[in-house]
């Protein structure tokens, strides 16, 4: 019989890692993922480490061009952030619609990533944002891009003795970000598809990057690569953009669930991903 | 492991392993205003105040509550009677499995949001709190009449 699980709640960053070296430790943000893993007995940890009582991993700070949510920053403290309101709006709506207000309380930026659900809000976000996911380990620290930390349905390229410290999200003023979801059931219910977009300008008005991700299509949060095509473009057209989008529908891998069947799913993320495309090229 | 914390104003030590939620915590100290519902943080009957904020007490491990000031619908009728009052004045309930969550998130709402928030943004606040009975408009309305004080 397994025996009860610890409970830590480190101070610093170094006495955290020190607490994960242990044999099935789990970083824990808020613990909405891991309450509900456990409740369902899903997970048997040896050592939870709460993350919630190190001041260094609950900042927001922005820094050279770039905006850093520590790994336990909540949702809803992440949502109503100025900088993150006014630099990074598609963020800031995103993490303001998560769940329901008791789950944006409680929840952390770094349990959204490390939990590695495809259906989840922030992710898909994190993606289209370029946003880099900080790793601290035994062996040092490393940078993660967003869309590589997920490699499948809650599982990530994080080994054994390693924690998520930040989440690091390059600024330009010229950014323009949205985040749109489907949830043709209840907004507080998974979405059927959500896609993010995010462009940024050079001075004359040229398109310097375009880059879309969406949520819910796949076992992943499912890059779209082809937006970059965009690039170098003033005022794609129509056709362009739904030729983008159509490339994403090619890309996705829906299962197919209650939310709809693989074929509605494949036809929902070409319109979600032209609206989310369009929405963020017209702003 | 002990908790220890304070539960509607009164200091508590308990003895939990670390998996203990909050919810099992405030059931076995005898209040039985949070329930346990979905167990998913999705229906709202075991919503109670953490430090402030609305949390799904069935999803908040206890160790995390440690120092806390914990407030569920028993303390907040006492200190807030107002927001209660509003519930019963609006008919704001049919069996009342949901009331003590919408009590919680009638307070909630009004810190996060102030007095001046209108209808869509305490409807997008409730979405976590559901009845199966009344169809929302008296519990909306209480809500309102708890937000403005009268």
């Amino acid at each position: 019989m397994a025996t009860e699980p610890a409970f830590v709640a480190p101070t610093t960053v170094q006495e955290a890692l020190s607490a994960m070296q242990a044999d099935g430790a789990l970083a824990v943000g808020g613990g909405t993922s891991v309450g509900l893993l456990l409740g369902q007995s899903l997970i048997e940890p040896d050592v939870l480490v709460w993350l919630g009582r190190i001041p260094a991993l609950r900042k927001i700070t922005v820094d050279r061009g770039q905006l850093n949510a520590g790994a336990a920053v909540t949702l809803r403290e992440l949502s109503w952030h100025p900088a993150v309101r006014s630099s990074l709006p598609a963020l800031a709506g995103a993490a303001g619609i998560v769940g329901n207000p008791r789950i944006r309380a409680v929840a952390t930026v770094g349990g959204a990533v490390a939990h590695a659900d495809p259906r989840q809000d922030l992710p898909p976000v994190l993606v289209a944002l370029d946003a880099a996911i900080e790793i601290t380990g035994p062996a040092g620290t490393r940078a993660v891009p967003a869309a590589d930390l997920a490699t499948g349905p809650m599982e990530t390229v994080l080994l054994p003795g390693e924690l998520i410290t930040t989440v690091r999200i390059p600024v330009v003023p010229s950014l323009r970000s949205v985040y749109l979801r489907f949830t043709p059931g209840s907004t507080a219910d998974y979405p059927t598809v959500a896609a993010a977009a995010a462009a940024s300008r050079d001075p004359d008005g040229t398109l310097a990057s375009v880059r879309l991700a969406l949520a819910a299509v796949g076992p992943t949060v499912l890059a779209v690569p082809e937006a970059a095509e965009l690039a170098g473009q003033r005022a794609p057209s129509a056709a362009a953009v739904a030729e983008i989008a159509d490339a994403a529908a090619r890309r996705a891998l829906p299962a197919g669930s209650r939310l709809g069947s693989a074929r509605y799913v494949r036809a929902m993320a070409a319109v979600w991903a032209r609206r989310a495309l369009t929405d963020c090229l017209s702003r | 492991m002990t908790v220890r914390l304070s539960l509607n104003g009164q200091p508590r030590e308990v003895d939990v392993p670390a998996t203990a939620s909050l919810l099992d915590v405030i059931r076995d100290l005898g209040l039985t205003a949070a329930k346990a519902g979905c167990r998913i943080g999705v229906c709202g009957v075991c919503s109670v105040l953490v430090d402030g904020l609305p949390v799904s007490s069935c999803l908040y491990l206890a160790h995390c509550a440690d120092g806390a000031d914990v407030w569920t619908a028993e303390g907040i009728a006492k200190v807030r009677p107002e927001v209660v009052d509003a519930f019963v004045r609006c008919e704001g309930m049919q069996c009342g499995i949901c009331t003590p969550g919408q009590v919680v998130a009638a307070v909630a709402a009004r810190a996060e949001l102030g007095p001046a928030a209108d209808e869509s943004q305490l409807r997008e606040y409730l979405i976590g709190n559901l009845c199966r009975c009344t169809g929302y408009a008296t519990i909306l309305q209480a809500v309102k009449a708890a937000a403005d004080g009268h």
